[in-house]
């Protein structure tokens, strides 16, 4: 007998990617020789490598999930449909380190190889995990030729009141990750971005290895083996930041989670953070991040801003913040610039320039995802809310937080 | 007994967030921000709560603007106003009617008698393209009695918007640096400058160059000229006298950007890689074993 498995209901390797929320998936027999009847019963389990992710299994779209589940499956080559997800607290470190495993009684039949790829604390990534994330930042950037440079044009003078004060602030630097992050994912799938939590210690963020370390002049020097020391942004070698804080043994001087999450339970009174702690975290060192023009020549501006959407999703969950009928999870206001409104499209995504927008939109669309549809190739405000698909499992965006937990 | 009920608790619980909230920004904080007969300290903490209510009014702005530019306000409150100043610019909105303020005095306090206040105030200047900043940078590296700045702080601030006149003074003072990091940041400067890939040639094959300079040659060369730079990274790799980090350097370039296929063909450089995994420097083993993976994936 042989069985076909589907993630995410694809049966492409480049969908075999989970996060907390469920994910569809599919089994079907292909090959139904010495099995007898209409069906065959088959146990699904995850079996999980030494220090590896856990997956865990359900049958329908309600219902308590279990590490082994068992399904009647048709030998007629029907599929049936299960769901899959990492459990929470248990992401994985590497690709593979996980399966899916199929099996009859106690012979396995089919063994798929998953990760639970979720967004993780910079400042506790194992050694291996870093090296891939600076290589595929590297290698996105190439030496100022790369891909980057769209992300970098995305986010300069003409363009900051797309991003900036205004209610759109939040979606649209949502959007921006999302983007960045499935370019990095498409040069190493393993890879997700990581955040920086601002209001904790960093000191194996601020290395030699990882983002480097100031010289006297607030030069960052990189080790001779991280290909970020070919970092290059506007024609020029390098990044400029020096910390005002001790990195290693405190962290700058703003707002933390707990203060972040008590700004209050409306996105109106939420959205202030985007003074503090997030302009406060951008200021916190003096470079090309302090200044909203320049800070995405700095990579760390990522890290940063992963931290300020993780931020986000955790006030979400706190005050159940995904509906767009719900009016406390947006500050919908009717005389917003165009891209602050729920139903407007964001620039650069949307194409559209001149008049009200930049006058050019770099970038191109969306890039798209193997593992789900939304946002789009152009995403709407609105579309960056429900990012786990809670409120619509259509709407789920391809992306957890590694403390962010759905429910 | 109230805040045993639900509704207590709730009651407590929203003016807990009320209480929150005024402490961590808002009135209050910029009352203090803004209010002499404040310590030190507590104008300083104030100020580092208060960017969304200096962008909610002018007067606000105007009231911070003012603690910038007042030379005898003590200068941890002036550099904790410019930092609260810089993280409000975030919401551009709120100082898109005030920016010529700004700038006016950031160019006031860019000649400030603080060094500090001097330079974080060229630095949000040159980030910003400012034309009177750009003009005293090189001033300062022209004439270093007018300097502003450090040379090598001129040069790095120039770098976020090089022009023909920066590179000329760079080139100064590649020839004669008045101190090694100065030199390091000319050459940075110029890694810009398409001209300047036979320089970074010659100086990444000085064995008497520093290392620093000499992994800064290597990054801007391989940018400016990527296939010389293969050829130089594969030579250096190859060359059994020359320092662990450079070839660590040469090695990570040719695993980040190389030609794997040519690499698979090339046996010398493969078997010379192969015996750097377990021999030199820590960083020299790690580029080894990094490339090679490479090659077998």
């Amino acid at each position: 007998m042989n069985v076909e498995l589907q993630i995410h209901d694809s049966t492409s390797p480049d969908a075999r990617f989970l996060g907390w929320v469920p994910s569809p998936c599919r089994i079907r027999v292909t090959d139904p020789s010495g099995t007898t009847g209409p069906s065959v019963n088959l146990q699904i389990t995850g079996n999980t490598a030494a220090g590896g992710g856990q997956v865990v299994l359900r049958t329908g779209t309600t219902g308590a999930f279990a590490t082994k589940i068992t399904v009647a499956v048709p030998t007629n080559g029907a599929t049936v449909p299960f769901f899959a997800a990492g459990r929470f607290g248990q992401p994985s470190s590497s690709n593979g380190d996980v399966s899916i495993e199929v099996s009859d009684r106690a012979n396995l039949i089919i063994s798929v190889p998953v990760m639970v790829r979720i967004r993780k604390n910079a400042n506790l990534l194992s050694t291996a995990e870093r090296d891939r994330f600076v290589s595929a930042f590297g290698k996105l950037n190439d030496q100022g030729k790369g891909r980057f440079r769209d992300f970098r044009d995305m986010h300069v003078a003409v363009s900051l009141s797309q991003a900036h004060g205004a209610p759109g602030f939040l979606p649209w630097h949502r959007s921006y990750l999302l983007d960045l992050e499935r370019d990095l994912q498409a040069i190493d799938q393993s890879v997700s971005l990581p955040y920086w939590r601002f209001d904790q210690p960093a000191p194996n963020i601020f290395t030699a290895d990882f983002f480097g370390t100031a010289d006297q002049n607030g030069t960052v020097q990189f080790s001779a083996t991280n290909p970020l020391q070919f970092w290059r942004t506007d024609g020029q070698l390098g990044v400029i930041r020096r910390p005002k804080f001790p990195t290693s043994t405190a962290p700058p001087n703003l707002l933390n989670e707990a203060q972040t999450l008590a700004l209050g339970g409306t996105f109106k009174s939420f959205r202030q953070m985007e003074g503090n702690p997030h302009g406060s975290a951008h200021v916190s060192f003096v470079g090309s991040i302090d200044n909203p023009a320049t800070a995405p020549k700095d990579p760390l501006f990522f890290l940063l801003h992963c931290n300020v959407d993780r931020l986000w999703a955790k006030w979400q969950r706190k005050f159940a913040r995904f509906d767009l009928a719900v009016p406390a999870s947006f500050d919908e206001i009717a005389t917003s610039r165009p891209g602050h409104k729920l139903s407007d499209t964001m620039w650069p995504w949307n194409g559209v320039t001149g008049h009200t927008r930049p006058p050019t939109a770099p970038g191109g669309p969306m890039s798209a995802s193997p593992c789900v549809t939304a946002p789009g190739p152009q995403p709407r405000v609105e579309d960056m809310l429900d990012y786990q698909g809670e409120i619509a499992s259509a709407s789920e965006l391809g992306f957890d937080y590694d403390d962010a937990l759905f429910v | 007994m109230a805040g045993k009920t639900r509704a207590g608790r709730k009651l407590k619980m929203t003016r807990k967030a009320k209480r929150t909230r005024e402490a961590v920004g808002g009135g209050r904080a910029f009352w203090i921000a803004t209010n002499k007969q404040k310590t030190i300290q507590e104008r300083v903490s104030a100020l580092a709560h208060v960017p969304m209510a200096v962008g909610e009014g002018d007067n606000n702005l105007q009231a911070v603007l003012g603690v910038l530019r007042d030379v005898k306000e003590p200068i941890e409150v002036r550099l904790a106003a410019l930092q609260s100043l810089q993280a409000a610019s975030f919401s551009v909105v709120a100082f898109e009617s005030s920016s010529g303020d700004y700038r006016a005095t950031l160019r006031n306090i860019a000649q400030d008698e603080n060094p500090e206040l001097r330079e974080r105030a060229l630095s949000v200047l040159a980030q910003q393209k400012d034309g009177f900043a750009q003009k005293k940078l090189l001033e300062g590296l022209q004439n270093p009695q007018k300097a502003l700045v450090p040379p090598q702080k001129a040069l790095q601030l120039l770098s976020y918007d090089v022009h023909a006149d920066a590179y000329k003074a760079a080139r100064a003072i590649v020839n004669s640096p008045p101190n090694p990091v100065a030199k390091s940041e000319a050459l940075r400067l110029l890694s810009a400058d398409a001209t300047a890939a036979p320089m970074f040639e010659k100086i990444l094959l000085d064995k008497s160059e520093s290392r620093e300079n000499r992994q800064l040659s290597a990054s801007a060369l391989h940018a400016l000229d990527p296939e010389k730079m293969q050829t130089l990274a594969r030579d250096i790799v190859l060359d059994a006298s020359d320092y662990d980090d450079i070839k660590a350097t040469s090695l990570t370039a040719l695993t980040q950007f190389g030609d794997n296929a040519a690499f698979a063909r090339d046996q010398t450089l493969r078997k010379s890689v192969d015996l750097m995994k377990t021999r030199g420097s820590d960083e020299l083993q790690l580029s080894a074993s990094q490339f090679l993976s490479k090659l077998e994936a």
